[in-house]
C-alpha cells in the first residue's frame, strides 16, 4: 500500500513539476473566468429582469422570466460543453503516464522495487484519474459557485455533471493507457483516443449508417462497433439530462442509460484488463 | 541449505523476432551463484548477455526458460525483490525531484516506513558525498553525482543484495575509490554483490569472483587469480644469474628467459621449482623474489571473447520455427 500510496503522490508530484498541474488548471481558470466576467444577470423578485453576455443586453420581451428555469436552462446547456472540455484537457494532462513510466532508464528505478507490474500500472491510472478529479471539483464547483452567486439559485444537480464526465475520463483514459502500453508514445496515445473519442461519436447515428451502406456485412460490423467502443456522444447528453433532471428534451431524456454506462464500462475495463495483461508480460 | 542470494540455472533467452526474421539467443543456458558477502563480477563484450542477465534477475525480463531466483523464491514474484537493490545503467531519476525525495519515494516504493528513510536519507547522501546537494533537483546534477544518487537509491532500503550496472559510470577517479570503498564495506557487512561492469580494472580490485559472458554463455568463471594464473610460470627476481646458472636450469627441464629485469620460470611442478631454487643458491645467487606469473584480466578476456580471427563474437541465432 505504500509503494501504491507512494506511486500516486509521484503522479502529482510530476505534473506539478512539469507544469502540466498548472497549465490544467490555469485553462480551467481561464473558462472559469471569461464564464464569471460575461454572464450579468439583473434580477428582481426572484425573476429575471435583464441580462448582459459579453456586455451586450439580451432580449428577454417583457414579460419576467423565472430565474429558476433559465439557470437550469443554461446549467444543462453548460455541462455538455464542459463534459467535451473537461475531457479533452484531463486525457492531454495524464496520457503521458505510462509512456513516461515506460522510458528506458525510468521503468528499471520502477521495477526492480517489491512493486507489482500491476499495481503499478493501476497507481499510476489511479493518480491520473485523481487528478483528474481534482480539476473537474475545481472547474465545475467554481462555476456552480459563481452561478449561486449571479442568481441566488441553488442546483446541485449541476455538479453531478463531474460525475458523468468522470466516468468518461475513467473509460478513455483506460484506452490511453493500452495504447501507451503497447507503443510507448504519448502523441500516439493521445491521437488514438481523441479518434475513438469522435469515431464513436460518430457511430451513436449507428443506425442511419447501417441504412446507409451496401452490404449487410458492413451494417453488422457497423452496430458492432457501436457496441464496442464508448458511447461518447451519449455519455454527452446523458451528462445534460443528468443536470437538467426532468426538464430536459426528450430525446436527451429518453436515452438508454443502462446500456450507455454499461457498455462504457466493459469497454473501459477491457481496455484496462488487456493494457495490465500487456503490461505484466513485456519485457524491459 | 540456506538459500543462495542469486541463484540461477540453466537460464536461456531468445528475443523473437515480430516479422519473421531470425530470433536471437541472448542467454544460451547460463548458471550462476552468488553467495551472500561475495563481490561477483559479470564481464562480457557489448551483447554477450550481461544486461539480459541482471534485468531477468529482477524480473524485469522473462526468461524463456530455466530457473531464477533470489534467496529461495522466484524472481517473478515482486516480494523476491524486497532485499534487492539495483542500480541500473543509464539510469533516469525524474528531474523535478531533489536527491533527498528521490531517495524518499524510491525508499516507500520499497515498502520502508517514513521515520526511518527521514534518518536513512541524510546519512546515505553524506555517504555518498550529495549531502550539499539534497535539496537541489537531480536534473541539475552532473552524471558522476548522478550515479551516485543512484548507489544511494539502491542502498535506501538496506537490501542484502546489490545489483550494479555500471556503477562508476562517469564517476571521477577518487569518486571511484570512494564506490569501491563502499561497496567493500556493504560486502564486508555480509551483502551480496554483483557488478557489471566493462572496466576490468574495478572488476579485477572489487570481485572475489567473476564470471565471463560470450554470446549468451559462460565462457569461464571461477576466482580473479585461478582465471589470471598461468600454470606453471613464475615470476623470479635474483641477482646473480648468469647464462651458465640459465643452462644449468635448463638442462633440468625448466625454461628461463630474462625479460626486462626479471626471469619468466617454467618449471614442471613445486618439487622442480624447489630444486631450482636450491640450484640457483648453491650457484652463488641471490633470490629476491619469486611469484606465480599472472596474465592480465584484460588479457584473458580479451582471449575468451574474441574468435579465432580476432573480431569480437555475434550473438547466436537461430530460424524461426
Amino acid at each position: 500500500m505504500k509503494a501504491f500510496t507512494a506511486s500516486v503522490q509521484e503522479v502529482f508530484r510530476e505534473a506539478a513539476a512539469r507544469w502540466t498541474l498548472i497549465a490544467y488548471f490555469a485553462l480551467s481558470s481561464l473558462f472559469i473566468l471569461i464564464f464569471a466576467l460575461a454572464v450579468n444577470l439583473d434580477i428582481v423578485d426572484g425573476a429575471l429582469a435583464g441580462a448582459k453576455l459579453f456586455g451586450q443586453a439580451v432580449e428577454i420581451g417583457d414579460h419576467a422570466v423565472d430565474i429558476d428555469k433559465i439557470v437550469l436552462g443554461f446549467e444543462s446547456g453548460f455541462s455538455g460543453f464542459l463534459y467535451l472540455v473537461g475531457t479533452f484537457l484531463a486525457l492531454f494532462a495524464t496520457a503521458h503516464l505510462v509512456p513516461r513510466l515506460q522510458e528506458k532508464g525510468t521503468i528499471d528505478l520502477y521495477l526492480s522495487r517489491p512493486v507489482g507490474r500491476l499495481p503499478l500500472l493501476l497507481s499510476r491510472y489511479t493518480g491520473g484519474l485523481l487528478l483528474a478529479a481534482a480539476n473537474l471539483v475545481y472547474l465545475i464547483g467554481t462555476m456552480w459557485t459563481i452561478v449561486v452567486w449571479k442568481t441566488h439559485v441553488l442546483h446541485p444537480r449541476f455538479l453531478l455533471a463531474g460525475l458523468v464526465i468522470l466516468f468518461t475520463i475513467a473509460a478513455l483514459l483506460a484506452f490511453a493507457f493500452l495504447v501507451g502500453v503497447v507503443t510507448s508514445s504519448t502523441g500516439v496515445s493521445l491521437m488514438a483516443t481523441y479518434a475513438v473519442f469522435f469515431f464513436a461519436a460518430v457511430l451513436s447515428q449507428h443506425n442511419r449508417i447501417a441504412a446507409a451502406v451496401s452490404s449487410e456485412l458492413s451494417a453488422r460490423i457497423v452496430h458492432g462497433l457501436y457496441w464496442i467502443l464508448p458511447k461518447t456522444a451519449e455519455l454527452g447528453q446523458a451528462t445534460v439530462a443528468l443536470v437538467a433532471g426532468g426538464a430536459a428534451p426528450a430525446p436527451i431524456a429518453n436515452i438508454d442509460h443502462l446500456a450507455v454506462y454499461g457498455s462504457t464500462a466493459v469497454f473501459a475495463v477491457a481496455s484496462l484488463s488487456v493494457a495490465s495483461w500487456l503490461f505484466s508480460r513485456k519485457d524491459f | 541449505m540456506a538459500n543462495l542470494p542469486i541463484e540461477a540455472q540453466g537460464v536461456r533467452k531468445v528475443y523473437r523476432s515480430r516479422f519473421g526474421g531470425r530470433n536471437v539467443n541472448a542467454l544460451d543456458g547460463i548458471d550462476l551463484r552468488v553467495e551472500p558477502g561475495e563481490v561477483f563480477g559479470l564481464l562480457g563484450p557489448n551483447g554477450a548477455g550481461k544486461t539480459t542477465t541482471v534485468k531477468i534477475l529482477l524480473g524485469l525480463t522473462r526468461p524463456t526458460s530455466g530457473s531464477v531466483r533470489l534467496f529461495g523464491m522466484p524472481v517473478s514474484d515482486p516480494e523476491s525483490r524486497r532485499r534487492v537493490g539495483y542500480l541500473p545503467e543509464g539510469h533516469r531519476f525524474p528531474g523535478y525531484l531533489t536527491a533527498r525525495q528521490t531517495l524518499m519515494i524510491f525508499g516507500k516504493m520499497s515498502g520502508v516506513d517514513g521515520a526511518t528513510l527521514s534518518r536513512r536519507a541524510p546519512q546515505l547522501l553524506e555517504r555518498v558525498r550529495l549531502s550539499d546537494w539534497a535539496d537541489v533537483r537531480v536534473k541539475k546534477f552532473s552524471k558522476g553525482m548522478t550515479q551516485r544518487l543512484g548507489l544511494a537509491s539502491a542502498l535506501i532500503h538496506d537490501p542484502d543484495v546489490l545489483l550494479l550496472d555500471e556503477p562508476t559510470d562517469g564517476v571521477d577517479p577518487v569518486g571511484r575509490r570512494e564506490i569501491r570503498d563502499l561497496l567493500q564495506e556493504e560486502a564486508a557487512r555480509g551483502k551480496a554483490i554483483l557488478l557489471n561492469s566493462h572496466l576490468l580494472s574495478e572488476i579485477e580490485r572489487m570481485c572475489g569472483r567473476v564470471a565471463v559472458l560470450r554470446s549468451g554463455r559462460v565462457v569461464a568463471e571461477g576466482s580473479i587469480e585461478s582465471l589470471t594464473a598461468s600454470g606453471s610460470r613464475y615470476r623470479l627476481v635474483a641477482s646473480g644469474v648468469d647464462e651458465r646458472l640459465m643452462a644449468a636450469f635448463r638442462e633440468t627441464g625448466a625454461s628461463i628467459e630474462r625479460i626486462n629485469g626479471h626471469f619468466d620460470l617454467t618449471a614442471r611442478d613445486v618439487d622442480h621449482l624447489n630444486a631450482l631454487v636450491d640450484r640457483l643458491r648453491s650457484g652463488g645467487a641471490k633470490l629476491q623474489e619469486l611469484s606465480p606469473a599472472r596474465s592480465s584480466l584484460e588479457d584473458v578476456f580479451v582471449g575468451l571473447v574474441t574468435d579465432v580471427e580476432g573480431a569480437p563474437a555475434a550473438p547466436p541465432k537461430e530460424n524461426v520455427s
